[in-house]
């Protein structure tokens, strides 16, 4: 355990975050994760950086429940200076009850999403000017792993399997798997508009002039996805996401959209309809969508209900609704990103500007 | 399950150290060993009002930085720290450690340079404190590393702690740490009409020039918990010897049977039972090393044993300190240093205070009560 954990600090830190000399890294985590960011400090200084943890406590439940709107909407200095002045950011995110904000009503949750806005927007910016590089990555909990239906050292594996860290050399299948990627990124990146065409689901998405990105491991790890931003009134049709939708913590199971020129006219759910409706409400443009997807890791072979690993699945595209990546040419804002996922390794298809492009969750050619 | 005791001390901590008001900004700086205290202090300042964060600071990070890092590292001081403790109004630190002697076989050297980087950050929220424009409280959640210290059980450490704090018992602690206020106020007001103090007791007759110094009364504000009365004395006047029964702890390690000789207000000589190189790099570690930055009296009385613990043993009823390093200059003290180490010296025995030449205190007891303080108009 301590050994793998201390290889996955070390690709995080020398692969994905690419740390250098001098560099500032902000390690943001709860105390729960103590073990990992124990480590990524211990490599964060290997490679020369400087170090700034920015280690809290889960206090989200409290201050939701106990909190006046504008304690709840407060953004704190110390969320500002680092948002301003990190060369490179780390997030571990594994929170050891990932169900703890069920009874926090939507609202309020709405609330602290359009609170932190201008803050994610800020990050973004910096970002898509190279002036930050950022790292979302996750910790094997006891509670990841009972969403994940295994047990805790069964989850450890699925983790590191993810993230291609058991062989001798995770940098190296990292950099092989990477080039697949951006192989995929630009045969898409030479298409107009995708049909997507499953059980349930007839969408057309439109995006030409927008760039397809590898997502190769540095700015999630594990990763594996290709992604761009479509136009965003170029999306019509209706999706059925096959596996369910959780955001914070809150699950809303089959999830069914229709869209008309980029807008979504209606949103049904088994389950938690009123929670979808709630955060489609957030803002004007979380009723568009921010991101397409096709996820390509086919060491993420089961769904976890952890949205680091399940936009990922080998075989699956997923679609988010709310805020689009600028890097992509993206241009719709919103407070949300909420990421939802449909299987397409059975019965689908997918064609590009009219042709068959990929079947059963595989592409055909690129 | 919620300690009721825990809950108790952070409404202390909020409604009476800090006194938080509405829309202040708080930092609550714990390990992750003290996490059911600082949600306590979280807690109890979302009820005042105020928006609080908690600022984790893990244990084994410093272990790790003294161990492998380079000397940039070591001396590093990030702008994001500069730049909070200019944007929040009040901290609460709360030291608990897990285990207490986790940097005992640090590099001396390289750990003195990585106390100084800390110390910007530490002396830069001194001057605001000073300035009134921060807030700040220190205190404690206890631990089994702690406890260990003490040679108690957890349990046994833990009403300790609380009775300290005057939150074990029922009742109203706000009101005990008021009273307590009010007599530790009245003792600094007296203190202040002295010129020079005389501490005789086993090993130990010093003379410390105080004339024009200002007392402070540690009244639970700053620590929690609290109950001494201080000075920084003048830099030049303190002669004599002086020995500590008590072992003197600084960061970790621990330096036994100290006697310290003062001529002009430096320490011309130092010996130890144990300890001595690490006592001798203390007293170069800068040109203020080697004078007196405080002294001051013990008076919580429910504190009434020494716990290896500079919070608690400072206060200890009975006893006087000494700090070697720097000063506070806002009661005139103008010795600078990057260290600030206090040690304790037992005189509930035989100890006898003298204050210009006349016997005030005896036995750990001041012998008359001052007279209550003078309201100002």
């Amino acid at each position: 355990m301590s050994e793998r954990l201390r290889r996955l600090a070390d690709v995080i830190v020398g692969y994905s975050a690419g740390v250098k000399e001098g560099d500032l890294v902000v390690i943001e985590g709860t105390a729960n994760v103590e073990p990992l960011l124990n480590e990524i400090y211990a490599s964060v200084l290997q490679a020369r950086g400087l170090p700034s943890p920015r280690t809290t406590l889960e206090l989200d439940e409290l201050l939701l429940s106990e909190g006046s709107e504008e304690q709840v909407e407060w953004v704190s200095p110390a969320e500002r200076e680092d948002v301003e002045r990190a060369d490179v950011w780390i997030v571990v995110d594994a929170p050891s009850n990932t169900k703890a904000l069920t009874a926090i009503s939507p609202e309020r949750q709405a609330a602290t999403q359009r609170a932190r806005k201008a803050l994610r927007e800020r990050y973004l910016e910096r970002a898509l000017n190279g002036e930050l590089r950022w790292v979302l990555t996750a910790y094997p909990t006891t509670a990841a792993a009972q969403d994940a239906d295994m047990s805790l050292s069964e989850y450890e594996d699925f983790v590191y399997a993810a993230a291609l860290l058991d062989d001798g050399d995770p940098v190296g299948r990292w950099r092989a798997f990477s080039e697949e990627l951006q192989r995929a990124a630009e045969f898409l990146n030479d298409k107009e508009e995708l049909r997507i065409v499953a059980d349930g689901t007839d969408l057309t998405l439109s995006f030409g002039g927008r760039t397809w990105i590898a997502a190769d491991g540095h700015e999630n790890f594990p990763d594996g996805e290709v992604f761009t931003a479509p136009h965003e009134t170029g999306v019509d049709g209706t999706i059925r996401f096959s596996y369910p939708a959780v955001f914070r913590g809150r699950q809303v199971d089959d999830v069914r959209l229709r869209f008309e020129e980029g807008e979504v006219v209606a949103a049904t759910a088994a389950r938690a309809q009123d929670f979808l409706e709630e955060m489609i409400a957030v803002d004007e443009g979380a009723r568009r969508v921010g991101e397409l997807a096709f996820g390509l890791n086919d060491a993420v072979g089961v769904f976890t209900r952890n949205i680091l690993f399940d936009e990922k699945i080998g075989g699956t595209v997923h679609i988010a609704l709310g805020s689009a990546y600028p890097e992509c040419g993206g241009q719709n804002r919103s407070a949300l990103h909420w990421d939802m996922i449909c299987d397409l390794r059975s019965g689908s298809e997918v064609y590009a500007d009219g042709e068959l492009v990929y079947r059963d969750g595989r592409f055909l050619r690129f | 399950m919620r300690d009721p005791r825990v809950a108790h001390l952070g409404e202390l901590i909020v409604s009476y150290s800090l006194a938080l008001e509405p829309g202040k900004v708080v930092r609550i700086d714990a390990p992750p060993v003290a996490a059911p205290l600082a949600v306590e202090i979280y807690r109890a300042a979302l009820a005042a009002g105020a928006h609080p964060f908690v600022d984790v600071a893990l244990e084994r990070l410093p272990e790790l930085l003294l161990a492998d890092g380079t000397e940039a590292q070591l001396e590093f001081v990030s702008p994001i720290a500069r730049a909070e403790v200019e944007a929040v109004d009040a901290i609460v630190t709360i030291w608990s450690e897990s285990n207490t002697r986790a940097l005992s076989r640090a590099d001396p050297d390289r750990q003195r340079r990585y106390i100084e980087a800390t110390q910007q950050l530490a002396k830069r929220r001194w001057a605001r404190m000073t300035s009134g424009e921060l807030d700040w409280c220190g205190t404690l959640f206890p631990t089994e590393g702690h406890a260990q210290d003490a040679e108690m059980s957890l349990g046994e450490y833990e009403r300790f702690v609380f009775r300290a704090c005057h939150v074990e018992e029922p009742g109203d602690p706000v009101a005990h740490w008021r009273a307590a206020s009010d007599e530790l106020g009245a003792r600094a007001q007296a203190l202040e009409e002295v010129r020079e103090l005389r501490i005789v007791g086993p090993g130990t007759d010093l003379k410390l020039g105080v004339e024009g110094r200002r007392w402070s009364a540690a009244d639970g504000r700053l620590n929690m918990p609290d109950g001494e009365v201080y000075t920084s004395p003048v830099e030049t006047l303190t002669e004599g010897e002086i020995s500590f029964t008590f072992p003197a702890l600084f960061h970790g390690r621990e330096v036994t049977d100290i006697r310290l000789r003062f001529e002009g207000g430096a320490v011309v000589a130092a010996e130890a039972a144990r300890g001595g190189d690490y006592l001798e790099a203390l007293l170069a570690m800068d040109a203020g090393s080697r004078r007196l930055g405080e002294v001051a009296f013990g008076l919580n009385y429910e504190i009434d044993r020494f716990t290896r613990n500079t919070l608690f043993d400072e206060k200890i009823g009975g006893t006087m300190h000494v700090a070697l390093g720097s000063s506070f200059h806002e009661l005139g003290g103008l010795n600078e240093s990057s260290l600030h180490w206090d040690l304790v010296c037992d005189l509930r025995g035989e100890g006898e205070v003298y204050a210009d030449g006349e016997l005030v205190w005896r036995a750990g007891r001041f012998l008359e009560q001052p007279e209550p303080a003078v309201e100002h108009v």
